[in-house]
């Protein structure tokens, strides 16, 4: 074989001709992670952006899960043996995210990946770690409409994120909302579950409109919510254009009482950010508030804040949902462990024992979440905070049930997500949808 | 005796010299990881010869390379994407979530894989004939065409991003499978993609050194330093230059489609201002009167980016931006022209007498 | 469509006119007067920001004074800039344009690593956080400040420019560098100073965008190709810069108005790349002037 093609190599031209014309030996199904050894650290990826325009958030999930894997370590490790986090920067830059998705699954040979806080990240690292069978935990709330056989989720879907929040605002405000969004795919969706919730709530939806991501003009927008005269508005607006939209909802002399923003995404760095005062009296909806009042929470925010790790000074539900995938690795690890042996463990050998795994009130800051064993994403109970002069939550209402993640909610035609893939209305499964 | 730099023989020898070694890398090399990453910095090399050749040799600084670049990484992702789509399933998951039930048009080409690689390349070569066919009738030259194309690039990106049904918007177009050709389907992580792009680099350097060296490139040469004075002599100034713009932009949008082949994803951010700006820089380092030292400032910057990148993860970029600044304040055609002046010392000491090229104002290219 | 809500877009596009002309400014100063292409001069609109933000938090200066501040300070990094790089590239135009794209990067994450990159509040005034209403329309305080200073600033420079003695020697070196230099006008020391103003003139409109909105690191990539679009439209000249900033301001207005803000980002953009095929030389050329 190596003859041969050296021979060939000799001019560059017919080599690549021929290669093209060689059949693939490369691809196959093999695990790509290291075989594991008793005794030797577990590798993980951290994927996430330390530097550029994505790092204010994703630093903070860099730290958080350096933070649980610190704990896990000191509680006896996985499956007794101490997890190794494998940190690097994705820069904000899309093409870093593949790059270094590569570089951790083929060079690093690490058994899971933690990463990303954006839909347009994810997509970008997903086909690699579909093709190479591996696992991704990815940690933030994100549209549904996905079903792959090699990604576990813990934030909110959009059928879950907006469910009580609008019923709670139409109930308390009036019927009229007006929605603003980031223009990209998870404000839609968001809109779009959020428009069902509407119908059932008897609200009226007075206006619809999506800026683009990171403007920070939002004269026109105000314009006709001004003209439209909702009585509150539903925002999915995100990273810095959510700051300006706030700052500039006050200066255009909107009153918070009279009109208040209903947001999924403006939580405790944002606020900070933007300074109290343009925060304040304003709803998100989250799993997660650093005012949450339990044991569990009053330890992780007491522990995590005077930790190395608590540098910047507050906790949000981004980074509790990040928290909570370090211990849905663990009980995954460990169960897919005991089904197949320690040295056996592969990526997928995790993905397909997570199902049902549930992290328990002890652990979960949030309270009580379990791994849907169809989707693999979490059930949890979404919770609704007002901003208040300080820039805390205070919770004003919390879901009584858990709600179910489902991805396909809005898009019954497609099929129903499972566990080996998505089963369409012909009865014909299809795997790796995305 | 003169300059070896500028012996053409010389010149060959070294681009093959060049290519034959980068072609036996994966004989020694058996490391996935490496050989995709090696070959994502040859689609950053394509990148820079297209730069070098429309701005070293044509004198048009294009700072939207980005849109040839995007469109043609679109249509390969086009492409991609309906392999993987069947008769039972034809419509993309991301347009049936932005409720289109059906196939938009300009999408049915894309399901045929010949149709859609011819696309691929030619609507972005066609884009760069029609948009610099009217910029250089209306002698539009120098700095405002690269704000033109600026502009252009912008308005490109905008309108990918807003066209969410169509586009996939932020989020782009991720192929869940690799690219089948012919029914063998090309492993990202094999040799069979390194050496693919490698000879599509391999051939665009042929042919972009051809042009440099033929009487067509010799007239574009001559425009770059005075337009005015090659239109005088009776040369259709607008046609060399819409020529050399298009051949730029067609490497550009080869370097689309590989990219895409290498990494099964496309997004708008290879249209990103920034990234259109990089290649510039990439160009201007290794020298931009120099093919391959082009092509060696992109694999140096990308290279050190990579793997400097992490060690100096907090003074990166003011590490290249300080750099960048050195040469173009000292080093105005690139670290190349550095090998120049060395060949050219030496070329000199057998003969006390002047340079030959040493005084001489229009710069020999390579 | 009730003519109330189109008035309202209407007053909109004057203050979105106001904040891409205020954006515009410095940059057809300095391109205007000696032909440089200032690719950081988005920068400049960033380091207008973070100089108010230093000098509010650290120093507590109230807000109004925190604009001529950052003016002072941006002028002076301008100028050191202008004396240690540009100087020596005012015959390559091309390479100004590269160089000061290598500035950006250098400021850019030079802010990073002296204010972090997490998103710096800019406080203004309890007053500029309300609105007027005018019955049938209605505009913030905030906007109507930003207008007044973009009027105010090109006010200061028209007198500048055509009401005194350094004004005629600007103008001067920008029609024939040579002769302006042999009539004994030290042309070194103009473009010195327009290169100053016009950075100083970014940062004016920095400590405005950072109440607008937010202070990154990041902010002025988003000004710098929207900033040069307007002074190319123009054809470098101030009257040119302030007609360009209107009509696009009013037309982004009224597009976003009648579908929405990305859609008629786009229409702007093409409309200028049709605009100037037909009008290379911008709207009001500036006769005489080298290119």
């Amino acid at each position: 074989m190596d003859f041969t093609r050296r021979r060939l190599l000799t001019t560059a031209a017919a080599a690549s001709a021929a290669a093209v014309a060689m059949p693939n030996i490369m691809t196959s199904d093999k695990a790509y992670a290291a075989p594991l050894k008793k005794g030797e650290p577990i590798k993980v990826g951290l994927l996430f952006s330390l530097t550029g325009a994505l790092a204010v958030p994703e630093e903070d999930s860099t730290l958080v899960l350096q933070y649980a894997f610190d704990e896990i370590n000191k509680n006896g490790g996985v499956g007794g043996v101490p997890v190794e986090p494998v940190i690097v920067d994705a820069k904000s830059d899309f093409g870093v995210y593949s790059e270094k998705t590569k570089e951790l699954i083929l060079r690093e040979k690490v058994t899971a990946l933690f990463g990303c806080y954006t839909s347009a990240s994810r997509k970008a690292i997903l086909p690699t770690v579909m093709q190479r069978n591996h696992l991704l935990y990815y940690p933030t709330c994100y549209e549904g409409a996905e079903c792959t056989q090699n990604t576990i989720c813990t934030g909110p879907l959009a059928n879950q994120h907006s469910q009580d929040l609008i019923p709670f605002m139409v109930e308390k405000f009036g019927k009229k909302v007006f929605f603003v969004g980031s223009n990209y795919v998870w404000p839609k969706e968001s809109n779009k579950n959020a428009k069902i919730w509407l119908e059932k709530a008897g609200g009226e939806l007075v206006g619809e409109e999506y800026i683009p991501l990171g403007s920070s003009e939002f004269g026109p927008v105000l314009g006709k919510i001004r003209d439209a005269k909702p009585d509150f508005i539903f925002s999915t607006v995100v990273g810095a254009s959510d700051i300006a939209f706030h700052k500039q909802f006050k200066q255009e002399g909107f009153k918070v009482d009279s009109m208040p923003i209903a947001s999924l995404t403006t939580g405790e760095i944002e606020t900070r950010a933007m300074g109290a005062e343009f925060g304040a009296g304003h709803f998100l909806s989250a799993p997660y508030f650093q005012t949450l009042d339990n044991p569990t929470n009053q330890k992780f925010v007491e522990n995590f804040l005077k930790s190395k790790y608590g540098k910047n000074g507050t906790t949000h539900y981004n980074m509790e949902e990040t928290y909570l995938t370090a211990y849905v690795f663990k009980a995954g690890f460990e169960k897919a462990a005991a089904a197949v042996g320690f040295e056996n463990v592969t990526p997928r050998a995790i993905r397909d024992n997570s199902g049902g795994i549930r992290v328990e009130d002890n652990i979960s800051p949030e309270g009580l979440v379990w791994i849907d064993e169809n989707n693999f994403n979490t059930w949890l109970k979404p919770k609704i905070g007002q901003c208040q002069a300080d820039g805390t939550f205070k919770i004003v209402k919390a879901a009584a049930e858990h709600v179910k993640p489902d991805p396909y909610s809005i898009y019954p035609d497609a099929g129903t997500c499972t566990a080996t893939g998505l089963k369409g209305p012909d009865g014909k499964l299809r795997t790796n949808v995305i | 005796m003169g300059n070896l730099y500028h012996n053409k023989t010389a010149q060959w020898l070294v681009y093959a010299a060049f290519f034959i070694g980068l072609a036996l890398i994966p004989s020694f090399v058996d490391d996935a990881f490496l050989l995709n990453q090696l070959a994502t910095y040859g689609v950053y090399g394509m990148l820079a010869l297209s730069i070098s050749l429309c701005w070293g040799f044509g004198g048009i600084l294009n700072l939207g390379q980005g849109i040839a670049f995007g469109l043609g990484a679109y249509g390969m992702a086009m492409t991609m994407q309906m392999q993987s789509q069947s008769e039972s399933n034809p419509i993309p998951p991301f347009m049936l979530n932005n409720s289109l039930d059906a196939l938009p048009w300009f999408w049915e080409p894309f399901s045929n894989t010949a149709a859609g690689l011819f696309l691929a390349i030619a609507v972005p070569t066609l884009f760069c004939a029609i948009f610099g066919g009217i910029m250089f009738r209306a002698r539009v030259s120098g700095p405002f065409f690269a704000i033109m194309t600026l502009a252009m690039l912008s308005a490109f990106y905008t309108i990918i991003l807003d066209r969410q049904p169509y586009t996939g918007g932020v989020n782009g177009i991720t192929p869940p499978s690799a690219l089948q050709i012919a029914g063998v389907e090309i492993d990202p992580y094999s040799s069979t993609a390194y050496l693919t792009v490698l000879g599509i680099l391999v051939v665009a350097t042929v042919v972009a050194k051809l042009i440099t060296q033929s009487s067509f490139g010799l007239v574009t040469q001559a425009i770059r330093d005075d337009a005015e004075r090659v239109r005088f002599l009776g040369y259709s100034v607008a046609g060399y230059e819409t020529m050399i713009y298009t051949v730029s932009g067609m490497i550009a949008a080869f370097a689309g489609c590989c990219l895409v082949m290498l990494v099964q994803y496309v997004s708008p951010a290879q249209m990103d201002v920034s990234f259109s700006l990089s290649m510039v820089i990439w160009a201007a380092i290794g020298g931009r009167l120099s093919l391959l030292g082009s092509m060696c400032g992109a694999f140096l910057i990308m290279g050190a980016q990579s793997y400097l990148g992490d060690t100096f993860l907090a003074t990166w970029l003011l590490i290249l931006g300080g750099f960048f600044i050195i040469v173009v304040r000292f080093l105005p055609n690139g670290l190349a022209s550095l090998l120049e002046s060395a060949l050219g010392l030496l070329a000199s000491k057998p003969k006390t007498s002047a340079e030959p090229n040493g005084d001489a104002k229009p710069v020999p290219a390579e | 469509m009730d003519i109330g809500s189109l008035l309202n877009a209407l007053i909109l596009g004057v203050s979105i006119a106001s904040i891409w002309l205020i954006a515009a400014l410095g940059l057809t100063i300095i391109y205007g007067a000696a032909g440089v292409i200032n690719m950081a001069h988005g920068e400049f609109i960033m380091l207008g920001a973070y100089s108010s933000y230093m000098l509010q938090y650290y120093f507590g200066l109230p807000y109004l004074l925190c604009i001529p501040a950052s003016f002072v300070i941006v002028a002076a990094v301008g100028l050191v800039l202008e004396r240690g790089l540009i100087q020596y590239l005012y015959n390559r135009p091309l390479d100004t344009l590269l160089a000061t794209y290598g500035v950006s990067l250098v400021l850019m994450q030079g802010v990073r690593l002296i204010f972090g990159s997490d998103p710096k509040y800019l406080a203004a005034p309890a007053l500029f956080s309300s609105n007027i209403s005018l019955g049938f329309a209605s505009v913030s305080t905030f906007r109507v400040v930003i207008l007044l200073v973009t009027a105010l600033c090109v006010l200061g420079i028209w007198l500048l420019f055509y009401k005194t003695r350094f004004g005629v020697q600007v103008r001067a070196v920008m029609q024939n560098k040579e002769m302006a230099a042999s009539f004994g006008i030290n042309s070194s020391r103009i473009y010195m100073m327009t290169f100053a103003l016009g950075a100083g003139l970014a940062g004016v409109a920095g400590s405005l965008f950072g109440v607008l909105a937010i202070v990154l690191p990041t902010m002025g990539a988003s000004y710098v190709v929207q900033a040069f679009l307007m002074v190319v439209t123009g054809g470098g000249s101030l009257a040119g810069t302030v007609v360009a900033s209107g009509v696009t301001g009013q037309l982004q207005s009224v597009f976003a108005f009648f579908s929405n803000d990305t859609f008629a980002r786009f229409l702007i953009f093409v409309l200028i790349v049709v605009f100037l095929r037909f009008r290379p030389q911008g709207l009001f050329a500036q006769a005489g002037a080298r290119r």
